[in-house]
């Protein structure tokens, strides 16, 4: 699965969380991953259409990544739909060059999750206000999956970041990011390549080791379970 | 100390002495994975108990 991650901001080097998101990707993940900040790409608001259209066509997965301002996304993401998703490509005749894709949405969000609900501070929730873009998924034939929320980044704690940093990966590379099943083997898969010498432990190989099989044994209980909960129900 | 306990208690290790953001972040989420099979054992444990507790079962 290919990913492609446009990402809008007025001034992403500047942004602190849209550096982390950036900062946050492996080697590994980036081999699945395109990086496609739209500002830097065209600081004059000019958009090459055809490029966009090869883009999109060559990915799996799309994701707009913006600071959610005024509900809405900054002004070159609305312009880059208005010139990039046009007819007989995005829908109408022929237009079904993004069918069976994915759209997802990595909002960074200033206020409180709390206040994304009726009776809370802003009265709606994030479901409700990013009803366009569920309806451009909808209109193209994409699959809309559910968005990544990131409120209030600068109130985040070092431990909290660190779990965004994991969520951020597994939600662009893993096909059902919310799993438990994937992301253990996306857990196993990274600690296989995880660097020893920056662990400082002589025994690190050994406890990495121990830490692959004891989340592979978990696996065989868990699946033992579901089997004979199953069998019951047959 | 169960097999469990051991294995968070050497990836705690790793984590306070690794000097690779990512690869603490990587140690953190292995150690939160565990935790979350744990509890997704204990949840299907109990719903195998409740299944074969269930009367609609009792006859077969």
């Amino acid at each position: 699965m290919k990913t492609l991650v446009i990402i809008s901001h007025p001034s992403v080097d500047e942004s602190g969380s849209q550096q982390f998101l950036i900062q946050a990707l492996s080697d590994r993940s980036l081999e699945q991953v395109t990086l496609h900040p739209l500002e830097k790409t065209y600081p004059d608001g000019v958009i090459d259409v055809k490029h966009e259209q090869e883009l999109l066509k060559s990915h799996d997965r799309i994701i707009f990544q913006f600071p959610f301002y005024w509900y809405s996304s900054p002004p070159l993401l609305k312009h880059w739909q208005d010139e990039v998703l046009t007819e007989h490509f995005a829908f109408g005749y022929r237009g079904n060059k993004l069918e069976g894709k994915e759209l997802g949405l990595v909002l960074s969000i200033g206020l409180a999750e709390k206040e994304y609900q009726t009776g809370g501070q802003e009265g709606y929730s994030i479901s409700e206000l990013t009803k366009p873009f569920q309806a451009v998924a909808r209109k193209t034939g994409m699959t809309y999956i559910k968005p990544l929320s990131i409120f209030q980044y600068a109130y985040m704690s070092e431990e909290e970041r660190m779990g965004l940093l994991i969520r951020y990966q597994q939600y662009l590379t893993l096909k059902k990011p919310d799993s438990l099943k994937p992301r253990e083997e996306w857990v196993i898969a990274a600690l296989k390549e995880t660097a020893t010498e920056t662990l400082g432990t002589d025994h690190s190989d050994f406890i990495i080791e121990q830490v692959i099989e004891h989340i592979e044994d978990n696996r065989m209980e868990l699946d033992e379970l579901r089997m004979h909960i199953d069998n019951y129900h047959e | 100390m169960d097999e469990q306990e051991w294995v968070i208690r050497e990836l705690d290790q790793l984590f306070d002495s690794s000097q690779d953001y990512k690869q603490k972040a990587l140690l953190k989420a292995a150690a939160d994975l565990i935790r979350e099979q744990e509890t997704r054992k204990q949840q299907l444990q109990g719903e195998l108990d409740g299944t074969l507790w269930s009367p609609g079962n009792w006859g077969n």
